[in-house]
């Protein structure tokens, strides 16, 4: 009887464990390059894609960029760690790495566009205001703001994605990386 | 004690196996994979543009919402596809995905310059016979040995500014993709 229980205990525990150790795994990218609040999204091909990659990708159906077009970073909090709020302004700025064009949108936490009744949902390096010195702020925010603004919802978690396309990055990740800070300004 | 310590290190190992199996066996039993999904709102073998990632509408997940993209889910069972379109002077990409959603090859406005899109891509049997008899219209066409025999292609196009929209949207629609046809 003794046995019986503890098999059973042990069978429950094993499943427990292996799920929830693969979901934790499959559900967002895990292996990658940090900088700051910044999380790179492994390059992602074919021929070099791990196992977690391929379940995220045939579980999501996203559109992965691929190794040789570009570098994908999300942030999910600022540079203390404090998880983003709707409520709250934060402030993006600095500079970027390396690379001919980058986007800058904000997604929910199950990656759905904000509905900002300007119609603006992303920026681009081409459109952006920058400082004499090359440096931008982006003012994210679920209310207009002046300068560089990008609008997300007032209620709620998000996520900033910051997409570099044709960037030395994407072959050699690490090497003098400079991303921009996030900085929390007022809440309401 | 020694009892309930070999039951836990069979619970971790057990534990292991599931998470491989489980892993392994997402992509089997996957019920949105990118190929379906693209099925499901687009033609086979025909560019399908997408509608801008937004707010509602129902496109693809993880599209970039700064640019405007189209699709072209193919198979080589009919012959070698050949891909072709115009090109815009901002930034534009194309590239490849397998069967299973992974990104496979790619070219961007800087790889080639800005001479319009025109390659083929063909499984290694129809690379060996295009080889053999290389048509002259082929000599200037990037060809792609294709592993496997599915997979779908995605053109995207940055668009610069509002204003420039209509522009950029015309560009896409030039994309072209469709089983080879040579004389």
């Amino acid at each position: 009887m003794r046995f019986l229980v503890e098999l059973l205990a042990t069978l429950v525990i094993a499943l427990a464990l292996g799920l929830a150790s693969a979901w934790y795994m499959v559900d967002a990218p895990r292996i990658g390059l940090g900088v700051g609040a910044w999380q790179a999204v492994p390059a992602i091909s074919s021929a070099t894609a791990d196992p977690y990659t391929r379940a995220r990708i045939a579980r999501t159906g996203e559109i992965a960029l691929g190794a040789g077009e570009g570098l994908v970073f999300f942030a999910d909090g600022d540079d203390r760690g404090t998880a983003f709020d709707g409520a709250c302004d934060y402030s993006v700025s600095g500079e970027t790495p390396t690379a001919r064009l980058w986007t800058l949108a904000a997604v929910d936490r199950d990656g759905r566009l904000p509905a900002p009744a300007t119609g603006r949902i992303s920026l681009t390096s081409r459109e952006i205001l920058r400082d004499l010195d090359g440096r931008f702020t982006v003012t994210v925010s679920a209310s207009a703001r002046q300068g560089n603004w990008l609008p997300v919802e007032p209620k709620g978690a998000f996520r900033l994605v910051l997409r570099l396309y044709d960037t030395p990055l994407a072959l050699s990740p690490g090497n003098g990386m400079t991303m921009p800070q996030i900085e929390r300004g007022a809440c309401r | 004690m020694i009892r309930s310590l070999v039951w836990m290190i069979g619970a971790i190992l057990l534990a292991g196996i599931v998470h491989i199996v489980a892993v392994i066996g997402v992509p089997r039993f996957a019920v949105v994979d990118p190929w379906r999904e693209i099925g499901a709102i687009a033609n086979d073998e025909v560019f399908t543009r997408l509608p801008r990632a937004g707010p509602g509408g129902k496109t693809l997940p993880g599209l970039d919402p700064a640019m405007t993209h189209s699709v072209c889910r193919f198979s080589l069972d009919r012959g070698p596809m050949r891909l072709r379109a115009e090109v815009a002077d901002a930034y534009w990409s194309l590239s490849l995905y397998d069967r299973s959603g992974l990104w496979v090859w790619g070219v961007d406005n800087r790889a080639a310059e800005q001479k319009p899109i025109d390659i083929l891509v063909a499984t290694d049997v129809q690379v060996a016979q295009l080889r053999e008899t290389l048509p002259d219209e082929l000599e200037d066409v990037v060809i792609v040995d294709w592993p496997g025999r599915e997979g779908f292609a995605i053109y995207k196009l940055l668009v610069p500014t509002k204003s420039q929209e209509a522009e950029t949207e015309q560009i896409l629609a030039t994309a072209k993709c469709g089983v080879a046809q040579f004389r």
